[in-house]
């Protein structure tokens, strides 16, 4: 991969997301965990009780902390790791093709697979909803607690920053494993350590008064899947008569977009070394 | 380099016109193994060159080093031939592709990167019926086919080929040192490596001896020859590398 591409950047990067969408799209473990997605999601908001977006919203979010970093991994740690080990990462690098337009155009094409994995299944439960809710919904949701498509609009575009963001992380993953079996080892642990590890951690370091209530909100931003719940919470199910704040919201969104970037960067680092 | 040098390879890391792509003083280490040792070596436009050696004595990774894929510890690798989109074309040693790709989609990814048109490469290679088929459904000598339609995406004006003919039958063994021919012909450097010694005297313009990550000796074949005082290249080679078809040498075994 060198600095003088013969095509535009852009071409590039379409060359290599499209590649990473063929893949996708042929690899039928991916299709078998794209319809195990849908039947959980669907099944939880069709069976979840009242069809209202708040209680859909809660009943979901936290099955999509364990679902969305599943798939993210799922789709994210082997692209590159499959490259490096094929040696096809080697021969890219005598075409005209920088790192950086590599990762950006593997991160593209996973995460456009995402994006469809994710919203397929949440925009058919909206439907869902719209069509059976027996309340007339309030469509700007200036109240709190009011039930509204923007809540549940709301809770869509986190859950895919979240998967974004999960997905960069799986991909700095596969970069540095550099081979399939690592990569999948590594983000199994990784896997662990966002979705559990973490959050108990904090929880620890609460209980034991390491982490003072004034800090507790910057820690949980640190967090991936604490500053989703956060963001959800304060977002989408901010409910009247709850003084305290579930997260910082610039704060957690600002976590978030630091993992996906630190980890998109880590990744480029991570092929730039021989 | 060790002493038993011929002019031929001294002469090696100068440049004139028809110099393509000079290694100067390349040494690389893995760890505290060296695999390639101080080597000098000139590859020529028009040329068709090859690197011969036993097993584990440094080319393919001299070919990474010349390549741009991996650095060198000390020396310089150069490039002087012409600037193109893309300099130089790789062959690896076990080239693989994406799984559930066909021949024709493996090379529209690669050949999208320089602009080039797939279906011709796939033709150049004589691969144009197999279009359709998926890598995995691919022969060994067809991977190998349709990876040097890969190194050839682009129209590199330096073509580096790492057993190019390793598994093959002799018919497609023909069929691929015939294009390495053709390319060196049209203008390009070629640099192979191979253990078909009958096949690097026939067609080769020069062979470079690899040996413990030294390049020994750089020559016409038929200088070779002379300068052995033997009427076959494997005389020549057994010569200069010990001989022994008994064991691999393994460089950084003895540490």
């Amino acid at each position: 991969m060198t600095d003088t591409p013969a095509v535009s950047p852009a071409q590039s990067v379409q060359s290599v997301a499209v590649r990473e969408l063929f893949t996708v799209g042929r690899a039928r473990s991916l299709l078998a965990l794209f319809a195990g997605l849908v039947a959980v999601v669907v099944g939880i908001g069709v069976l979840g009780g009242a069809p209202r977006y708040l209680p859909t919203v809660a009943d979901l979010l936290l099955p999509m902390e364990l679902l969305v970093p599943t798939v993210a991994f799922a789709l994210g740690y082997r692209p590159i790791a499959s490259d490096a080990e094929r040696g096809e990462l080697a021969v890219l690098k005598t075409y005209p093709l920088r790192v950086r337009d590599y990762v950006f155009g593997v991160f593209l094409g996973r995460a456009i697979a995402l994006v469809v994995m994710l919203l397929v299944p949440l925009v058919c439960l909206g439907g869902y909803l719209a069509v059976t809710s027996t309340e007339t919904p309030s469509l700007l949701a200036t109240q709190q607690g009011a039930d509204s498509p923007i809540i549940y609009a709301r809770f869509l575009l986190l859950t895919v920053l979240f998967g974004l963001t999960i997905l960069a992380l799986s991909l700095a993953v596969s970069a540095v494993a550099r081979s399939r079996r690592t990569a999948l080892v590594l983000a199994g642990a990784a896997l662990l350590f966002v979705v559990v590890v973490v959050d108990l951690l904090i929880l620890r370091g609460f209980a034991a008064g390491r982490i003072g209530s004034d800090l507790l909100l910057v820690v949980l931003a640190v967090s991936p899947t604490s500053a989703y719940r956060g963001l959800v919470f304060e977002t989408a199910l901010d409910t009247p008569g709850l003084a305290v704040a579930q997260a910082s919201v610039p704060l957690s969104l600002a976590g978030l977009v630091l993992w996906l970037v630190g980890s998109l960067l880590v990744t480029a680092a991570a092929l730039s070394r021989e | 380099m060790t002493t038993n040098q011929t002019t031929a390879s001294r002469s090696n890391g100068a440049s004139d016109d028809e110099t393509a792509l000079v290694a100067d003083g390349v040494t690389r280490e893995f760890g505290s193994v060296t695999v390639v040792k101080d080597v000098s070596l000139t590859v020529r436009r028009g040329e068709l060159h090859a690197l011969i050696g036993p097993n584990g004595s440094g080319k393919t990774t001299l070919l990474e080093l010349l390549a741009g894929i991996r650095q060198p510890t000390t020396g310089t690798v150069r490039v002087e031939a012409e600037t193109q989109p893309r300099t130089i074309g790789y062959l690896p040693q076990r080239p693989e592709f994406r799984p559930s790709f066909t021949a024709l989609e493996t090379l529209t990814f690669y050949a999208s990167l320089v602009d080039d048109d797939p279906e011709a490469l796939l033709s150049r290679v004589g691969l144009s019926d197999a279009a359709n088929r998926r890598v995995e459904d691919l022969s060994g000598g067809m991977t190998r086919l349709l990876a040097l339609g890969q190194a050839l995406a682009g129209d590199p004006p330096i073509v580096l080929l790492d057993e190019p003919g390793s598994g093959l039958d002799p018919g497609m063994r023909a069929r691929m040192i015939d294009i390495a021919r053709s390319l060196a012909a049209e203008g390009a450097a070629v640099l192979y490596s191979t253990h078909d010694l009958a096949l690097a005297e026939q067609h080769c313009d020069r062979i470079s001896l690899v040996d413990a990550g030294h390049v020994v000796e750089t020559a016409p074949p038929e200088a070779l020859l002379t300068d052995h005082d033997t009427t076959t290249l494997r005389g020549v080679f057994e010569g200069v590398a010990g001989g022994s078809d008994d064991a691999v040498t393994v460089l950084g075994a003895d540490r």
